[in-house]
């Protein structure tokens, strides 16, 4: 398996925005050096409540409150709060990031997502193996080997149909040069082609984030009009 | 703005009910062939609508007037395409452009042909539900497929409840609980179930009209 193969098999909410900046390849290379190597890890670390709260915000209450609520510890995610609606609110950190992203090890980046039950299913089983690595101290490349092996290897639970997530958080930071982006949604979805949906198309509301190689997943973004806390979005705020 | 509209629909329930109680004559739901294929056209971004397949409704049903090549169709739904139990089923000044991808092609399209098919051979609403229900259990319509969904972008959308209401993203899902999206108050998902059509609709509105300019406020 090639390297934009594994590359595309760790794509998390971050990479999503910060591969879709407009100003990324700019941005690029002045972010290329300061973040080499990953950062002591308290620095990726946050108060417990602190972080609940923030991976609450990924969705309006009327979702996030009675979501399950996974935390960061030193020794992986974790369950905080148990949830009833089959939601589960983790803030992401900058290592979902694509490889080659330079703020992979970014240490002020914060995600918040709320994913339905059958993105999940996946996307966490990903996260707390991903994670799971990085804590270990594996270098990118063994990380996203391993994530190949065991994708291949089936150890991960398959895509499900209906795959779909929030991250409508004002209180993320995604990327360096634009850390709130926009309040958006997420859909996941077997691997297709962008035109299928339209996405990029001029004038579509729908962004084709990433198209995850042949054996994999799209993902499609669509802003929405309100943060999480029912504020609208003002563009450059 | 949508929790207001979905407050004040049980009160214009009634009142619009007695104002549409059947099926109007057939010519109130036709249009000028170009203005239908025009208004068709305005659902989805000029960058999508001007290579899709466009269809338009005539006395014996939907019929292509323009082949695209994207696999995009193009289309104005009629006020059949509201759930059954909506008291403008009958409404015959209300259109719905609509441009669905492929997959929305495949398989929401389909239902909606059989739909209109049964109205125009002039079946009451319940005969209309059953029907549909019964092809649909019976396997002779396809199920949902991932990732159905359609475009409705176009200013020129009317019914009596909502007038123009917002710019939208339609997603077509199989049947399911409308909270496995998180569709509830405060969300930007609305949902709702089509049980005779064992399926689940989607509505996430988004900011900007076909044409590119911004909803202000929605109407």
């Amino acid at each position: 398996m090639n390297r934009k193969t594994l590359v595309t098999i760790a794509f998390g909410s971050f990479a999503l925005v910060v591969a879709l900046a407009l100003t990324w390849q700019a941005q690029a290379q002045d972010s290329k050096t300061p973040y080499p190597s990953m950062a002591p890890l308290d620095q990726y670390l946050m108060d417990r409540n602190a972080e609940i709260t923030m991976a609450r915000s990924a969705a309006p209450e009327s979702i996030s409150r009675d979501a399950e609520v996974m935390v960061l510890g030193p020794h992986g995610y974790e369950t905080a709060v148990k949830g009833k609606n089959g939601f589960v609110c983790v803030v992401e950190r900058a290592w979902t990031s694509p490889i080659d992203s330079p703020e992979f090890w970014n240490p002020k980046g914060r995600a918040p997502v709320c994913y339905n039950a059958p993105a999940a299913r996946f996307k966490v089983s990903l996260l707390i193996k991903t994670t799971e690595l990085v804590l270990a101290g594996r270098t990118k490349t063994q990380i996203f080997d391993a994530l190949t092996a065991s994708i291949d290897k089936k150890e991960l639970p398959a895509l499900e149909v209906s795959a779909m997530c929030y991250m409508m958080s004002k209180q993320a930071y995604l990327s360096d040069g634009d850390p709130h982006w926009h309040p958006h949604l997420m859909f996941i979805v077997p691997l297709t082609e962008a035109a299928s949906w339209g996405a990029g198309s001029p004038g579509s509301p729908v962004i084709n984030a990433f198209v995850n190689t042949p054996e994999r997943h799209t993902v499609f973004l669509v802003p929405v009009g309100n943060w999480s806390d029912g504020t609208p979005y003002v563009a450059g705020n | 703005m949508v929790v207001a509209l979905i407050l004040t629909w049980q009160a214009q329930a009634q009142d619009t009910k007695a104002q549409y109680p059947k099926m109007a004559p057939l010519d109130q739901y036709l249009m000028e062939r170009n203005a239908e294929i025009a208004l068709a056209r305005s659902a989805g971004p000029k960058s999508i609508s001007r290579d899709a397949d466009i269809l338009v409704l005539g006395p014996h049903g939907y019929e292509t007037a323009m082949k695209g090549q994207n696999g995009f169709v193009c289309m104005v739904q009629r006020s059949w395409a509201a759930p059954f139990d909506d008291p403008e089923f009958w409404n015959p000044k209300a259109v719905a452009p609509i441009c669905f991808n492929p997959a929305g092609a495949r398989s929401y399209l389909r239902l909606l042909i059989k739909q209109t098919d049964l109205v125009l051979a002039g079946r009451s609403k319940a005969q209309v539900a059953e029907t549909m229900s019964a092809a649909v259990r019976k396997k002779e319509l396809p199920g949902m497929e991932p990732g159905a969904m359609g475009y409705m972008l176009s200013k020129q959308t009317y019914n009596d409840r909502d007038g123009h209401w917002h710019p939208h993203l339609m997603f077509f899902a199989p049947l399911t609980d409308p909270i496995a999206w998180g569709a509830s108050r405060g969300s930007p998902i609305l949902g709702f179930k089509d049980d005779p059509n064992r399926l689940t609709v989607f509505l996430i509105p988004v900011r900007n009209w076909s044409d590119g300019t911004a909803d202000l406020d929605g109407n």
